[in-house]
């Protein structure tokens, strides 16, 4: 398997000995590099993801979906971006100005933290802290700040109600999303984003296979509890679009909007990102234990089996999404505190029998 | 039918019409209708219903002049659905009516100078420019009454309390199906108190109307509720035709009918899909609107028309059905059938949705009655409204269908309903296409229609309810007094009862089982 | 949900059995034949349009493209909008009889709502409404129509017998 660091190693030593760079100036390129590669990385699939979404709508919905800008509509979503681009920015009467202009980068900020984690290869792995399924939760709470500050900043009825909504929502679901994650945790030994994909390497030693029951367990609510943490249907509370217009977001125009537009998605990518990672081995390759096989599978770079799979998972969450209706938000808060959350407990238990007794694969 | 109006002493009014709601069991005022009686003076005609027997009566009350001000009193007290009918007789004609306690305009601005139903009302332009200020609303509102010396007091209330969170659903709003505002008190999430106002695309059609030859007053029809539209035409055609005494052939009344389950089929599949898209379940709507689209289909074809028909005309038909139409009806039939069990998998089965739905927005029997709920909305609350079974109309009487009620008295019920409803519009479809009888399908009017004198009341059952229409002639080629009895305004009047203490996204939901139009609520 | 007696693991069967059954239908749909019908690629080839549906008005010639209308404003008066404004003239005959004779038919169709009431109130059966929808412009001015000066051509080819035949239940979602 290629192994990416071989490539970073490189270019370090190319710096450092080839060019004779000390520490900061060396540092210094490589953060500016790499915050480069990650935004370019971050819009180029905010791109794919909208028009994704809007393919895989229509074709639930059977609808073609946007089939002019370009052939089968592919340049829509770019035209979409310049027209949101050259929109006017307005500011709302008697807004709370500094929150206002704050909260969509502060949206941004979780949602990009949060995607730097995501390990995209063998050795290319960004953000990769012994902490790091810790210090990711903590990243992405960040959001529900932004969140509020919009709600509360645009001086809208509908926005607060929505701040209210999304802050409640978010801070409910990061339980079992958290447990969730604690129980993979468990079973790897280890929190290091790195470590956990590690772990996961060799035939049939994915999460899912390794943790059998509940690890599956786990999967499941993750995805449902994911699915509330990115504000997607069916537990899109806070936007609402029927109830609130459009939430939080309402008194937002041009790129102001173009963020919570891109943070909604990439969230989206982000759940299904970790998802992979814990619990279908990040861009470790389905290994069988057949040597032949394991070896042509290997061949497959792991960005491959990384995309591959993510992308799986959010089709899967469009695919719930444009099915399910909107639940309310003391149904939601029902779901997870009198459903979820037990069950989010028991399973961490089970969990912990199983690996105390090596009862796993 | 041809009104007989029992008229009331002034004084002995109140009490004889507590005695028609309380002993004689007329406990569904249909409708209030306000008139211009010319030197008569203003006054007003109740028309009520015995649920019971559906015995109708229709009462006259003239209004009482007091300096420049005209007086009746209320009887909001005994017909809840008065309250917003009262004000629309206060807004059209200022008629003051003493006890109610909110007196306010309902379809105008509250800046409106005058009272444009009444016959001397200056009607030039110069004096009807639209103003563009703003119309500041006031918060405080007047109940007007008599004092001992026979004197017009006026009490004023006020609206809100200084600690009230009021949050505007509408009149741009999502969920609020057309420009409909509700003024909402919020205490959190829990609704405290809704305020409706109405007017956004008050088009005056009432007013309208009565320049209008009869012929064209047709014209407007499709445009009060556009998902009923040949309902309400069948409505103004029926009172016409009654009130001139034309035998329709058996051709028309069974096209007639066909035509109308197709519109009902249509509007309810639209209500299939709106329940859907206001609960976020974009992919359900997608659906029943991709079925109507066939339903659709199948009327242009003979019609001409999508939204606006512009099919039935007085003593008859606008054309002869479309050769296709058989096949094509049938061909739609065998289509939708198996569709009505995909919509509740997908939507009407979903546990979440039936969460949503069940227990919200709750109204008993009586309340149905006493708002005068018609429609689907009130058969949800066990209340037996179809005007097609009371008071049967063009094929009605002959053909099998079942009045769906249920007693559920939920959101859940009147979903439930509706489906139900489509199968047996498919079912009265179906005994009726293949034996559409040869036969005239216009009977052959003079050039310029006049109606005898007197005064008629019509009823049809529109897709969200009784859509009836009075008229007032006097021998002209013009309407005296035309007055549509919307379907939506009950509707709306009932949600503030139905949503005290539930939540605000309950109101949307209620919002779309309730299932209103607004242009129907505006006219 | 407080209300049915299920116990809460069998609330959650059920539960779980309804949600799998939404999936099951939209997975049903997301491999069916889709129903966008493309508009305009198919305004030539696959676009039907109901022969009744009401375009816009013409007036009906002979073969000779002479009208049938004698400009007796029966239409006009008939139109609940004023859409239509007939300007006529009197003129004499070979034979010495007064005739009245159509000078201008203006129909404005900004104003027009569709009504079909002039076409009944014509006993000549001089005008129609075609079912030719494809009636934008951009100035307003140009929706003002002189239909007794008119060269009326329908804009697609076939679509006054109502172009590509229309099946219940089923989209043409082809261009071609």
């Amino acid at each position: 398997m290629f192994d990416f660091s071989i490539v970073t190693t490189w270019f370090d030593s190319l710096l450092r000995q080839t060019l004779g760079l000390g520490d900061f100036w060396s540092i210094l390129i490589e953060c500016i590099l790499v915050g480069v590669l990650i935004l370019a990385g971050y819009a180029m699939l905010a791109i794919v993801l909208i028009f994704m979404e809007r393919k895989v709508c229509a074709y639930f919905q059977c609808r073609l979906g946007p089939m002019r800008v370009g052939p089968w509509g592919i340049f829509q979503v770019f035209a979409d971006v310049l027209k949101m681009l050259i929109k006017e920015i307005f500011a709302v009467d008697k807004a709370d100005k500094l929150l206002y202009c704050v909260a969509p980068f502060l949206v941004i900020i979780a949602s990009v933290g949060t995607f730097s984690f995501l390990p995209w290869n063998k050795g290319a792995e960004i953000l990769d802290f012994n902490v790091g399924i810790f210090l990711l939760t903590a990243v992405s709470s960040i959001g529900v700040i932004g969140i509020f500050m919009a709600g509360w900043g645009s001086n809208n009825k509908y926005g607060v109600v929505s701040a209210m909504r999304g802050a409640v929502q978010l801070i409910s679901y990061e339980m079992s999303l958290g447990l969730c994650l604690v129980t993979a945790v468990i079973l790897t030994g280890t929190m290091q984003v790195s470590g956990i994909v590690e772990a996961q390497t060799g035939p049939w030693n994915w999460l899912i296979f390794q943790g059998h029951v509940p690890a599956i367990i786990a999967f499941l609510v993750f995805l449902v509890a994911g699915n509330a943490e990115a504000n997607r249907g069916p537990f899109d509370l806070a936007e609402a679009e029927s109830e609130l217009t459009a939430g939080y977001h309402t008194e937002y125009s041009g790129m102001g909007f173009g963020f919570y537009y891109l943070a909604e998605y990439l969230n989206l990518f982000v759940i299904a990102g970790i998802a992979t990672t814990v619990f279908l081995g990040g861009w470790a390759p389905v290994n069988i234990g057949i040597e032949a096989f394991d070896a042509v599978m290997d061949y497959i770079p792991g960005i491959v089996w990384f995309l591959g799979k993510t992308f799986a998972i959010v089709w899967l969450l469009m695919w719930i999404r444009w099915t399910y209706p909107r639940l309310r938000i003391d149904q939601i808060l029902k779901l997870e505190w009198k459903y979820l959350m037990p069950l989010c407990l028991l399973n961490l238990v089970l969990m912990t029998i199983i690996v105390a007794f090596g009862w796993h694969f | 039918m041809k009104l007989n109006n029992l008229v009331f002493d002034k004084n002995s009014f109140a009490a004889e019409m507590a005695k028609l709601r309380n002993d004689k069991h007329f406990d569904y005022l249909v409708t209030i209708v306000g008139e211009d009686f010319g030197e008569e003076g203003l006054g007003c005609i109740y028309i009520l219903e015995n649920t019971d027997t559906n015995e109708r009566l229709s009462v006259k009350e003239m209004a009482e002049r007091i300096g420049d001000d005209y007086v009746i009193p209320t009887v909001c007290h005994l017909w809840k659905s008065a309250d917003l009918l009262e004000r629309e007789v206060f807004d059209f004609f200022g008629i003051k009516f003493l006890g109610h306690p909110d007196m306010r305009r309902l379809y105008l601005r509250s800046d409106f100078v005058g009272y444009p139903f009444r016959k001397d009302y200056d009607m030039s332009p110069e004096n009807n420019r639209y103003t563009l200020d703003d119309d500041i609303e006031p918060d405080f509102t007047y109940e007007y009454s008599l004092d001992a010396d026979g004197n017009l007091q006026a009490k004023q209330h006020k609206l809100f309390t200084d600690d009230d969170f009021v949050v505007n659903i509408g009149p741009q709003h999502p969920s609020t199906h057309g420009v409909l505002r509700l003024q909402t008190v919020l205490d959190g999430e829990i609704v405290k108190k809704i305020y409706p106002h109405f007017g956004y695309i008050h088009r005056g059609v009432e007013k309208m109307c009565e320049k209008y030859t009869y012929p064209q007053t047709l014209a407007l029809t499709d445009r009060l509720d556009y998902l009923s539209a040949m309902m309400n035409r069948h409505a103004l055609c029926g009172v016409i035709e009654e009130a001139m005494g034309i035998e329709l052939s058996d051709r028309i009344q069974y096209i007639r009918t066909i035509m109308d389950e197709l519109q009902r089929l249509d509007s309810h599949l639209l209500y299939i899909g709106c329940c859907a898209q206001d609960l976020g379940a974009l992919t359900a709507f997608l659906y029943s609107m991709r079925d109507r689209e066939h339903v659709l289909n199948a009327m242009e074809e003979t019609t001409g028309g999508r939204l606006i028909q512009n099919y039935y005309r007085i003593g008859g038909l606008q054309d002869d059905i479309d050769p296709n139409f058989v096949s094509n009806v049938k061909a739609l039939c065998q289509y939708i059938k198996p569709m009505f069990q995909e919509y509740m998998d997908v939507f009407g089965d979903n546990v979440i949705m039936q969460n949503r739905f069940r227990e919200v927005g709750p109204l008993s029997k009586a309340d149905a009655i006493s708002y005068g709920v018609s429609g689907a909305s009130g058969r949800a609350s066990d209340w037996h409204n179809d005007v097609r079974k009371n008071h049967p109309y063009a094929m009605y009487g002959k053909v099998d269908f079942d009045e769906v009620t249920n007693g559920m008295c939920d959101s859940m019920g009147r979903y439930l309903i509706r489906i139900e409803e489509m199968k047996q519009s498919v079912r009265i479809i179906e005994q009726l296409i293949d034996n559409i009888p040869a036969g005239d399908f216009y009977i052959k009017q003079k050039p310029i229609i006049k109606v005898p004198e007197g005064q008629w009341f019509f009823s049809c059952e529109g897709s969200r309810g009784e859509i009836g229409v009075y008229l007032d002639s006097k021998g002209d080629k013009s309407p005296y007094r035309l007055k549509f009895k919307p379907m939506g305004l009950n509707l709306v009047a009932a949600m503030d009862e139905m949503l005290r203490g539930q939540k605000v996204a309950d109101l949307i939901t209620t919002g779309a089982a309730l299932d209103f139009v607004i242009p129907d609520i505006d006219r | 949900m407080e209300a049915n007696n299920k116990s809460y693991f069998g609330e959650i069967g059920d539960a779980l059995k309804s949600l799998a059954t939404g999936l099951k239908v939209t997975l049903k749909e997301y491999f069916t034949k889709k129903s966008t019908e493309q508009y305009p690629e198919n305004r030539k080839t696959t676009l039907h349009v109901a022969q009744r549906h009401r375009g816009r008005l013409v007036m009906k010639r002979d073969e000779n493209g002479v009208v049938k209308c004698v400009a007796c404003t029966l239409c006009e008066k008939a139109c609940p909008n004023g859409t239509i404004k007939i300007a006529s003239e009197m003129v004499t005959t070979e034979e010495g009889k007064k005739k009245r004779r159509l000078v201008d038919y203006q129909y404005d169709l900004g104003d027009c709502m569709f009504c079909q009431l002039c076409v009944n109130a014509c006993s000549f059966d001089a005008i129609e409404f075609t079912n030719d929808f494809e009636n934008s412009v951009f100035d307003r001015d140009k929706l003002v129509l002189h239909l007794d000066k008119e060269h009326y051509e329908s804009s697609l080819p076939n679509i006054l017998d109502g172009g590509a035949p229309l099946t219940i239940g089923k989209f043409n979602t082809a261009t071609k």
